[in-house]
């Protein structure tokens, strides 16, 4: 009894049950998706399902145009975000945080509502669905996410800066594209990085937004997935898209680590 | 002053252009020709996914003539639907497939349910809906044309009267009025660029909002004002699968908060009184679930239930919230503990109390506020929720909000008390956020 007041009083073990929680259901389920990759349906380890990945064109090009339809929504995003970012940040815009509010708050309506709002926009407009649907839909959905981390750093960014490189003779454009831009590249970097992950991981949305014409890799998943003799070839699709995930969160945060310790020189 | 007057002329040029596009482009998308062929016409079966192309499907197709001009046929196919259970659902209503060609081209192919003599009215008088609904498209054109035109017919006047108005001024004066008209210019225009964006933003949005009024079942369609919708919506005369979908979101929503908060605030407490290296390790762990994305979370919890052989249901999806959930509540009460004096715990101890004493009479009122925030964000996590709770469901028939949109719009349509329902919930997150932001600008104040 003594012995268990004692491990309670010592507040660090408060934290046991939520590693033992942690490790059971995030740890453990990410092992697993590398252990159904490499095994078959009777439990023997296989290198099948990685050949067939390979050889697979469907799989392959899917992937593929999955990875380029998320870089375009980055550079859509980005090319417009930027500018709303930095139009919020300027010292004469009197309402910044009433805007940044604006732009906050249709996140908070459920993303598949939107989208199919969004379709039925298109449909009452006479718009086509297909890849403009899809383009539109996505940047619809994740354009905050690159606002707001540009925003902050913008805002935070001291503009004396600006004014100096000003009063030593640089121009409008000289002064941002040598003194703004870089300043923001961390805010850019969490952007691009909040925006890519989840578009390059996007199921549904997709298949509404083209009438199930196209297909990404997420959709592609997700039918292999919940196919019970194809679960092992899905586990595989979905270590690559980890593995994708894994990389980016990488780069990401290296860059901004990078960013924040040439700040603090 | 004649730089001036050539900016103002491109761009006058450059809204009439565009109002010309628009209002041609709106010519062009209003030629519908609706024309239904035969089933192998219209491809029934390619349209829907693979796996169900080879079953044997019992449809009976009934071919029903409209007085519309434009429409010569609609099919329905009606009956027993064994092969379409698995998209459909609805074995006991109808379902009408249309198709809208365009040069000879499918361009939209759409499988929609149809509920026979209920609330909505009859079958014959949602099919004159729908094409009520393709007819009246045409307004949303004219309203930007002469929203375009209006704009541009007030920049014109106002122009106009600056160059009255200055006409009698030195050349200097007439620089200096330049020059603040160009500051103005940039300012009027990166407000337009803002306000634009937040217009494209809303408008899905808004068309949810203001179709809520009114009764019809196709969004997009004005049937003339009605509370109907609301009605329906809390007298529990909606769809049966809305309002178990309503009570499971609110269910699941609120014990993964409870799980959450717990389990989140005990953790909290117990890394920050870890050592610096294993504090980090576990930051790194509670990071993981945020990091990944909702799919790569869905698909490896489905992949353990898998494993351990568990019956997917409402357990399976109360576990996957916890998951997610949790890291967010840690994050938000880590705050409040290192602000907290970390001696009144101990002070407590000396002083007599037990361990859950002092958690309950000193450390819980510091970390309340804390708590509260993490417990609020976990709920909207969870509400919010679709690739977890899409993976960790099963098949048993459990619906949370999410997952019985996505459905919903699978087949084509939507539930119409959705709208009312999301209406309400965005006017509450609005009174929220304006709430919050007015205390915390007064807070700012003090």
């Amino acid at each position: 009894m003594n012995k268990i007041i004692q491990i309670a009083s010592s507040r660090r073990t408060w934290a046991w049950p939520y590693v033992a929680f942690m490790a059971m259901f995030v740890v453990l389920p990410l092992i697993l998706v590398g252990v159904y990759a490499f095994t078959d349906i009777q439990g023997h380890f296989t290198l099948h399902n990685f050949a067939k990945f390979f050889t697979h064109s469907e799989a392959i090009q899917t992937f593929l145009y999955s990875l380029m339809i998320a870089v375009f929504n980055t550079v859509i995003c980005l090319l417009i975000g930027y500018p709303a970012a930095y139009i919020m940040a300027q010292e004469d815009f009197k309402t910044p945080k009433v805007m940044a509010m604006l732009f906050i708050l249709p996140m908070w309506i459920n993303f598949l509502l939107r989208t199919v709002a969004t379709v039925e926009l298109f449909n009452m407009c006479g718009l086509p669905l297909g890849e403009g649907a899809l383009l539109f839909g996505l940047c619809y959905d994740y354009l905050p996410f690159m606002i707001y981390p540009i925003y902050n750093t913008l805002q935070k960014m001291d503009n004396s800066l600006v004014e100096a490189a000003q009063d030593l003779g640089a121009s409008r454009w000289q002064s941002f594209w040598k003194v703004i831009v870089p300043l923001s590249m961390p805010g850019v970097y969490s952007g691009v990085v909040m925006v890519f992950m989840p578009t390059v991981s996007t199921f549904a949305i997709a298949e509404l937004l083209t009438h199930n014409n196209i297909k990404l890799f997420g959709s592609l998943i997700q039918d292999y997935i919940t196919t019970t003799d194809l679960l092992n070839y899905g586990a595989v699709l979905s270590l690559v898209l980890l593995i994708i995930i894994g990389l980016t969160s990488f780069f990401g945060e290296n860059d901004t680590a990078n960013e924040e310790k040439g700040g603090l020189v | 002053m004649k730089r001036c007057t050539m900016y103002d002329v491109r761009c006058t040029i450059v809204s009439l252009l565009l109002m010309f596009s628009v209002s041609a482009f709106a010519q062009s998308n209003l030629t519908y020709e609706l024309k239904v062929g035969t089933a192998e016409e219209n491809k029934l079966l390619t349209d829907f996914p693979e796996s169900y192309a080879g079953q044997k499907v019992n449809i009976t197709i009934q071919i029903v003539p409209l007085t519309e001009t434009d429409l010569d046929f609609v099919f329905v196919h009606e009956g027993p639907v064994n092969g379409f259970d698995s998209i459909f659902a609805y074995t006991d209503e109808s379902a009408v497939v249309w198709t809208v060609w365009r040069n000879n081209k499918p361009i939209k192919n759409r499988a929609q349910r149809v509920m026979v003599g209920n609330a909505y009215g009859t079958f014959e008088a949602y099919l004159h809906e729908q094409v009520d609904a393709r007819h009246s498209q045409g307004w949303i054109w004219w309203l930007l044309a002469g929203l375009v035109i209006a704009g541009t017919a007030m920049y014109g006047g106002y122009v106009v009267y600056c160059r009255r108005k200055e006409k009698n001024l030195s050349s200097v004066e007439q620089e200096m009025l330049r020059r603040k008209r160009m500051g103005l210019r940039r300012h009027y225009v990166s407000q337009a660029y803002l306000w634009l964006l937040l217009l494209v933003l809303y408008a899905p949005i808004a068309l949810i909002a203001v179709f809520s009024f009114t009764k019809s079942k196709v969004l997009g369609n004005w049937t003339g004002f009605s509370m109907d919708l609301y009605a329906n919506l809390f007298t529990g005369k909606a769809d049966a699968g809305l309002n178990s979908a309503m009570l499971y979101t609110l269910i699941i929503a609120l014990i993964a908060a409870v799980c959450s908060t717990i389990l989140g605030t005990l953790a909290a407490i117990g890394i920050y009184n870890m050592r610096a290296r294993s504090r980090k390790m576990v930051s790194f762990l509670n990071s993981v679930p945020m990091i990944n994305p909702d799919i790569i979370t869905g698909i490896s919890l489905f992949l353990l239930f898998v494993a351990l052989g568990m019956s997917q249901g409402l357990t399976t999806v109360c576990i996957a919230h916890v998951v997610f959930c949790t890291p967010y509540v840690v994050l938000s009460v880590l705050p409040r503990l290192s602000r907290m004096n970390p001696n009144t715990y101990e002070a407590a101890l000396d002083l007599g109390a037990t361990p859950a004493q002092a958690l309950r009479m000193v450390m819980l009122p510091e970390l309340w506020p804390g708590m509260l925030s993490g417990f609020i964000l976990a709920l909207t996590l969870s509400v919010d929720d679709f690739g977890v709770t899409f993976f960790t469901k099963g098949s048993g028939g459990l619906e949370t909000l999410s997952t019985f949109i996505y459905s919903d719009a699978r087949k084509g349509g939507l539930t119409p008390e959705l709208r009312p329902l999301f209406t309400i919930i965005l006017l509450v997150m609005l009174t929220v956020l304006i709430y919050i932001n007015i205390r915390n600008s007064k807070q700012e104040e003090k």
